[in-house]
């Protein structure tokens, strides 16, 4: 398996517009990333998730996720469960205001007291859930945040084509099978393990490749020759740049 | 018999990026302020993951849809549950006429973000107003206006 970035906990909210729960787990996910654990959690962008983003997608496919509702619908957990694999954790608002007998929740655009106190509840709980997936103790968490620079999306055009959109630091990057631009997931990073491991270009180390790459990729089967091709092709490139 | 005639607005939802943020606000300054009563908000996840009453409504109703990017996910994702998309609106477009309203801020937005949100909130608003008149113009009735 190639080195990937640093484990962090993706945090998917449901983001529901329509009720004031919706806008207690935007508020409480926000909260989590900006404010508690910014350096352990990345957001996974539900709409993104849903339409296909493949690198959101592939996210919660390498890392444990928590899934934050605002009701019993579940939208965010099942769309995760869905389209990549059970979330690690989950949490529902409602449930949340009624262990805690929190008043009735109400504003769906600006939330009233109770609701920011649930938004403060779910958002502690999401944090506890993160240090126990990563195995932080409490004081590991405290370095963490004081110790390490708060993640950042690329702005640069370059770095976007390096790095998954969804900021997990994930490498990817575009090849061309079959005339059209894929992107492939986790690709420079299985190049590097390849040459390090001294793996050189030919048809064996080709058939590797495919095999390792289709670990974070669907390939069509239809397509393996044109994929084995591009591998080939962008592998060889790789070794001659390192050569120089 | 008269018919409710709305009009549904789907914004992006994306919580991780400044334009998903003023997508969100402008779609509740059209629900709340510009056109409550004629305007409703449908939560995109709701939607696509198939909730009854979400499809419905935009089953039943003309759509609109505000995305933060290009990416457009509100409306690809409308289409491909099977929806029309009457009306698309992106910030990104109400910033590139507006230059100077830079949004910044995801939790909150900067003063620029609000005006922008504002700005593409009263161009929504505007699409709101067209297509229930063009709905009433072919023979329909819009209740609020009874």
């Amino acid at each position: 398996m190639p080195i990937l970035p640093k484990k962090k906990v993706g945090i998917v909210a449901c983001s529901g517009e329509e009720m004031p729960e919706g806008t207690v787990s935007r508020v409480a996910a926000l909260k989590v990333l900006e404010e508690l654990r910014p350096n352990d959690t990345v957001t996974i962008c539900l709409p993104l998730f849903l339409a296909g983003g493949e690198g959101d997608r592939a996210f919660a496919r390498f890392y444990p996720t928590v899934a934050i509702d605002g009701c019993e619908k579940r939208c965010a957990a099942r769309a995760t469960e869905m389209y990549s694999g059970k979330p690690a954790a989950s949490i529902v608002v409602t449930d949340v205001v009624s262990r805690n007998s929190l008043g009735p929740i109400r504003g769906s655009r600006t939330l009233n007291e109770a609701g920011m106190q649930a938004a403060d509840l779910v958002a502690q709980e999401v944090a506890r859930l993160v240090d126990r997936l990563l195995g932080r103790t409490e004081r590991a968490v405290k370095e963490a945040i004081v110790e390490e620079p708060a993640a950042e999306v690329p702005e640069d055009e370059e770095a976007a084509i390096s790095f998954c959109s969804c900021g997990s630091g994930i490498p990817v990057q575009k090849v061309l099978v079959n005339g059209r631009v894929v992107t492939l997931i986790a690709l420079p990073a299985i190049f590097e393990q390849f040459y390090q491991s001294g793996k050189r270009p030919g048809d064996g180390t080709t058939r590797e490749l495919l095999e390792v790459t289709r670990i974070y990729n669907p390939i069509p089967p239809e397509e393996e020759a044109a994929y084995a091709e591009a591998l080939a092709r962008e592998y060889e490139k790789y070794c001659r740049k390192q050569a120089l | 018999m008269r018919a409710n005639r709305r009009v549904v607005i789907v914004p992006c939802s994306g919580i991780g990026k400044t334009f998903g943020t003023v997508s969100r606000e402008a779609a509740y300054t059209v629900v709340e302020d510009l056109r409550p009563g004629t305007a409703e908000l449908v939560a995109l996840s709701l939607l696509v993951l198939g909730d009854e009453e979400a499809r419905a409504a935009v089953a039943g109703h003309p759509t609109i849809t505000i995305d933060g990017c290009r990416l457009a996910c509100a409306t690809k994702m409308v289409q491909e549950s099977g929806f029309p998309v009457a009306r698309s609106f992106t910030v990104l477009d109400a910033f590139r006429k507006h230059r100077d309203l830079k949004p910044e801020g995801i939790s909150s937005l900067n003063p620029e973000g609000q005006k922008l949100a504002q700005v593409l909130a009263e161009e929504v608003a505007e699409a709101v107003d067209e297509l229930i008149n063009c709905y009433t113009s072919i023979g329909g009735s819009h209740a609020d206006s009874a």
